[in-house]
């Protein structure tokens, strides 16, 4: 009876203990889970079927000339030319299925690409940034190109300590007088206007202005030598 | 009252920013252009003389270091040439560099004057002509500057502003050098050594002063004032000496061909810039 009483209490005790640390202990979080969405879980280590939720893939900040339709956020709208490119823009192998693929070169398919600063002046070669093949869609969730963590990945490689403001910044920028750099990136589309009507109008301007400035001192200096001319005779 | 000869019109620190500008101006030409124009062969040869890509870059940047340094000064000064007694009165006076309301008049009459139908505009101490020139280059090095820096410092831009905001920076700059470049180049120089009354060399921003036929004749409003102001006399000037004359002749003329020199290959090789 006595043996018995014994147990029962150092039963309970340890169970009080027990119960003790579990209320001290913080209740396990939402946060703790291993994937962003509640609904489509671990749907990131599956084969990609090239459709994620909204939410997965959604970057920080803008995502250039990628945008949702009839949805404006920021200054890059949807673009129709975007759709190219936002067609296989989530695909683990972005360039899966082209005939003959082995054969091209990047510039075959892409000439524009390579055109920018990145290219032409600090001569980068695309796989610099874009990396081996399979070449991954920029917005695919695992791929370095995913806004997510391009400036980390790609491009913290030189310009250390990048923040996702700064790998907003368009290297494969469109010409900027061109309609699709209006439907894109209409900030560079509109100071160019500015700029190139500026400068021929002040060039338009002030070359007539010189040039009749010039022709009227002539005209008057000639006037002027044959009045002394005249007086002299 | 006998006229002085000549007439005091640019104060020593009037022409010494100009020839700071000068300078400054056309080092920013030949190393900046020799950036753009790398992927030519004309490019290459300026580009190696200036020490190659990152070394024109690093004389590029600190040459606008030292504008910037010389256009706040020079902000500074133009805050104490205003008469604060009076602002309005001194910031819209004859003596000021701002546009008004005569200006746009005088413009007209000289259109007149263009084509025979009316006389030269009694100009005060600033034509309209020299004013906008003045002010195309007060608004074109802030703007030079601002997006210069920028792109000195794109990671602490990208902290204040978005990382895109650098595309624009790097239009803006290359645009507004543009225009700056082609209009000293073309329209300056066409003002300051080809026209009639100018040819060989319009002396006044070197010499500080012009003859007093020349003042009467381009600037008839201004000489009145100061005779009505009783300031004339005072405004008189020695003639400059002549080893004086043949430096400054000789530095003008350098500027001039390394101007026109830089303005014809900068048209003859920018077909072959290739970029967007």
């Amino acid at each position: 009876m006595a043996r018995s009483s014994v147990t029962l209490r150092l039963l309970v005790m340890l169970a009080t203990a027990a119960a003790g640390v579990l209320f001290a202990l913080p209740p396990p979080a939402s946060a703790q889970e291993e994937v962003a969405s509640a609904i489509r879980r671990y749907k990131d280590r599956e084969t990609s079927t090239g459709y994620y939720e909204e939410y997965e893939v959604r970057p920080r900040r803008q995502r250039p000339f990628v945008e949702i339709p009839g949805v404006q956020a920021g200054l890059f709208p949807y673009s129709p030319s975007a759709a190219q490119v936002r067609n296989r823009s989530r695909l683990a192998d972005s360039h899966m299925g082209i005939a003959f693929y082995r054969e091209k070169t990047c510039q075959t398919c892409h000439p524009e690409q390579a055109k920018d600063i990145h290219t032409v002046r600090a001569n980068l070669t695309c796989r610099q940034c874009h990396g081996g093949e399979p070449i991954a869609s920029i917005q695919y969730f695992n791929s370095p190109m995913n806004p997510i963590r391009k400036h980390a990945y790609i491009c913290a490689k030189c310009h250390e300590s990048a923040s996702a403001s700064f790998a907003s910044y368009i290297v494969h920028e469109p010409a900027p007088g061109s309609a699709k750099a209006r439907a894109g990136f209409p900030a560079l589309y509109y100071a160019y206007w500015f700029m190139l009507v500026l400068l021929v109008g002040t060039l338009a301007f002030f070359i007539p202005h010189s040039f009749l400035v010039g022709l009227r001192e002539l005209f008057n200096k000639k006037r002027a030598t044959n009045d002394d001319a005249a007086d002299a005779h | 009252m006998t006229l002085p000869t000549r007439i005091k019109r640019f104060s020593v620190l009037d022409r010494l920013s100009h020839i700071f500008l000068m300078v400054t101006f056309l080092l920013q030409t030949a190393t900046g252009f020799s950036r753009l124009y790398i992927t030519t062969v004309w490019g290459k040869k300026v580009n190696t003389f200036f020490g190659g890509y990152d070394t024109s870059l690093l004389i590029h940047e600190w040459t606008g270091m030292v504008m910037m340094a010389g256009f706040v000064l020079h902000t500074i000064y133009l805050l104490t040439r205003i008469d604060w007694r009076t602002p309005v009165k001194s910031i819209f006076g004859p003596d000021s560099l701002v546009p008004n309301l005569t200006d746009a008049k005088q413009f007209g009459q000289r259109i007149r004057w263009f084509f025979g139908f009316g006389p030269l505009p009694g100009f005060n101490r600033w034509s309209y002509w020299e004013k906008f020139d003045y002010w195309a280059v007060y608004w074109g090095l802030p703007l030079l500057a601002l997006t210069g820096l920028m792109m000195m410092y794109p990671l602490s831009t990208s902290r204040f502003l978005p990382g895109w905001s650098l595309n624009i920076a790097a239009l803006l700059h290359r645009a507004e050098a543009i225009l700056a470049v082609t209009y000293i180049f073309i329209v300056h120089f066409f003002i300051g050594h080809l026209r009639p009354s100018s040819f060989p060399m319009n002396e006044a921003m070197f010499s500080g002063s012009v003859p007093m036929e020349e003042a009467i004749e381009e600037k008839p409003a201004w000489v009145k004032r100061l005779q009505e102001e009783g300031r004339l006399e005072s405004a008189g000037s020695a003639a400059p000496s002549l080893w004086y004359r043949r430096l400054y002749f000789m530095f003008g003329y350098a500027a001039l061909i390394f101007g026109i020199y830089m303005l014809i290959n900068g048209i003859l090789y920018s077909r072959q810039i290739n970029l967007h």
